[in-house]
């Protein structure tokens, strides 16, 4: 462990990241050694201003092998945010939580039959006292204190944190390789063997959680990832931190990235005090 | 949530460290306390609760109760000027300083009017209609910084506060809302999503009416003529030479009035907004158009 911790210390070299951002670009067209890259630079309504933009490859679906379709700017505050592990757990203690209810169940004394003769005199026979055979001291008793069913776990994250767990999953996605940006969803066929070589040979991990910004994903890789139970797709408001922890690999379309961008930065940058309450399980 | 440097050092120290997944993850240590019960020698004896009685029973007692005797908030006599505190207006003050921070700080846009909804929407200031809160209360704190030429309405002021406004070639109007206006202005998005109409603001009620019909006090129901005379009158008090609001190129803006009946600015009462086809619709029945004109 030591040795991994000093390695990764030795391969630190931190930048300095002060740059002023050059708001009133689009697509800028680099050419370098006869291949031209697209960069896609973005206008946001809040630009960041003292990081440079992670700029991420586009990659594209519809071959095995990997081409690099050109580049794209993302946002540090949503894709560079610092990477708090303790967030990211509590957001996963929620999702496992507020869904959980526990049917585990006992019965208390006067729920198990029987009981309700003394058994044996008060006093007279040198025995201790009892009232009931089924008392919680008796073999074949009622339970004290034990689990009633239908008790729930429900609780509300607080706002923020529930908000940075999505940005810190993201960035912590991002920083180890495990989030890939592709054109689209189209492929030129819907065998799922072609899906496995893809990811295979890409070096993605075995696991995928594919997402895209409309329910509706083309027919091809919905019908190649049917059968493979590892590779799911999902819509942009279906992500969530457990599942980006369950697969190994994080892939948006490009239009799915920056969606999330944007719905981050606005709560980011907006009055969420409404938001911010307490949440009542029963209000209007 | 951290310096840069910190973030770009632990996102590239992530690079090299195992995946994290959903076996890795872990909170903050001691981040969790749980209780626990005192066990042994010193700590279980009677687990710090004391020695009998209503403290070893926790047996809290409530508020103001004093273990039989007639208790001091029933002991001590209805006092004269309580009378009524439980119908009186209430305005929450803030000071010019806390508004010309507003401005400073870009929360409140001054090249527009500002009102009680503009105050609450920089969400430094905050009131509570149901609590008998009438709106804000300008109070005079910072008026010799005050720097800002503002078209400002408030609910309540004082005289020195109308100068400090005016002196720097603002204006500042008092205008009385009722409870339920101030619940409409307060969150216009939640009150538009119910589709209702835009109310009539009532008018003041009788012990208001005097305050918001002078002129002296910049009442909305004041005649203009006579609130001009006191601008100067006020400007020869406290020895400022009052700036020409007619040769300001901000005249349209500062001259901008509600009308006593309408709540926001620009909306007449009897329009519904609605806010999901982003378009405002307008009564048309002579019956509507009658009542909402008056």
């Amino acid at each position: 462990m030591a040795s991994i911790l000093i390695n990764a210390i030795k391969r630190l070299h931190v930048s300095p990241q002060i740059r002023l951002c050059s708001l009133n670009s689009a697509a800028v067209t680099t050419t370098t050694a006869n291949k031209t890259i697209n960069i896609l630079k973005k206008e946001w309504e809040f630009p960041p201003l003292y990081t440079k933009p992670r700029e991420v490859w586009i990659e594209n679906l519809d071959s095995v092998e990997e081409k690099k379709l050109g580049l794209i700017e993302l946002h540090p505050m949503v894709y560079a945010a610092p990477p708090r592990i303790d967030i990211i757990h509590s957001n996963v203690i929620w999702q496992r939580k507020y869904r959980w209810v526990s049917w585990a169940h006992t019965k208390t004394r006067a729920e198990v039959r029987g009981g309700g003769k003394k058994p044996w005199p008060q006093k007279g026979l040198g025995r201790a006292r009892h009232g009931s055979i089924r008392s919680p001291l008796f073999r074949g008793g009622g339970v004290a204190h034990g689990p009633r069913s239908g008790k729930s776990h429900f609780f509300m994250l607080p706002f923020h944190l529930r908000l940075h767990g999505l940005t810190t999953t993201l960035s912590a996605k991002l920083a180890q390789d495990d989030l890939h940006i592709v054109k689209d969803l189209e492929l030129p066929t819907d065998e799922s063997q072609y899906l496995v070589d893809l990811i295979e040979n890409r070096n993605w991990g075995p696991s995928v959680l594919i997402i895209d910004d409309t329910d509706y994903a083309p027919r091809n890789i919905t019908a190649a990832t049917d059968n493979l139970l590892h590779v799911n797709i999902m819509p942009v408001y279906g992500l969530n931190v457990y599942s980006m922890l369950k697969h190994d690999t994080l892939v948006l379309t490009q239009a799915a990235a920056e969606k999330i961008e944007e719905k981050l930065l606005y709560h980011l940058h907006s009055d969420n005090r409404e938001r911010m309450k307490k949440f009542k399980i029963d209000q209007v | 949530m951290g310096s840069r440097q910190i973030t770009e050092k632990s996102l590239s120290m992530l690079r090299s460290l195992p995946r994290i997944t959903l076996a890795n993850i872990r909170d903050n240590p001691g981040s969790k306390i749980t209780q626990k019960r005192g066990r042994g020698q010193h700590g279980g004896d009677k687990h710090g609760a004391g020695n009998k009685g209503s403290g070893q029973r926790q047996n809290y007692m409530r508020l103001g109760y004093e273990t039989g005797n007639n208790p001091f908030y029933l002991r001590i006599p209805h006092e004269n000027y309580y009378r009524g505190h439980h119908l009186k207006r209430e305005y929450p003050p803030m000071t010019l300083l806390e508004l010309q921070k507003l401005i400073d700080r870009n929360r409140v846009d001054i090249s527009k009017p500002i009102d009680i909804a503009s105050l609450i929407k920089s969400g430094l200031y905050t009131l509570n209609p149901d609590q008998k809160h009438f709106g804000v209360n300008l109070t005079d704190d910072g008026a010799d910084i005050f720097a800002a030429k503002i078209n400002i309405e408030v609910q309540w002021a004082s005289e020195q506060v109308i100068a400090a406004i005016e002196k720097n070639g603002g204006v500042i109007t008092t205008a009385y809302y009722d409870p339920h206006s101030l619940f409409i202005l307060k969150n216009p998005q939640r009150f538009f999503e119910t589709g209702q109409a835009i109310p009539r603001r009532m008018i003041p009620p009788p012990d208001a009416i005097e305050f918001y019909t002078s002129a002296a006090t910049r009442g909305y129901l004041a005649d203009p003529e006579k609130i001009s005379q006191e601008r100067l009158k006020l400007s020869q008090k406290y020895g400022y030479t009052l700036p020409n609001l007619e040769s300001d190129p901000q005249y349209e803006m500062l001259t901008d009035r509600k009308d006593p009946r309408q709540i926001f600015f620009g909306l007449q009462p009897g329009w519904v907004i609605n806010l999901k086809d982003e378009c405002i619709l307008k009564p048309k029945d002579e019956e509507l158009l009658q009542f909402y004109s008056m």
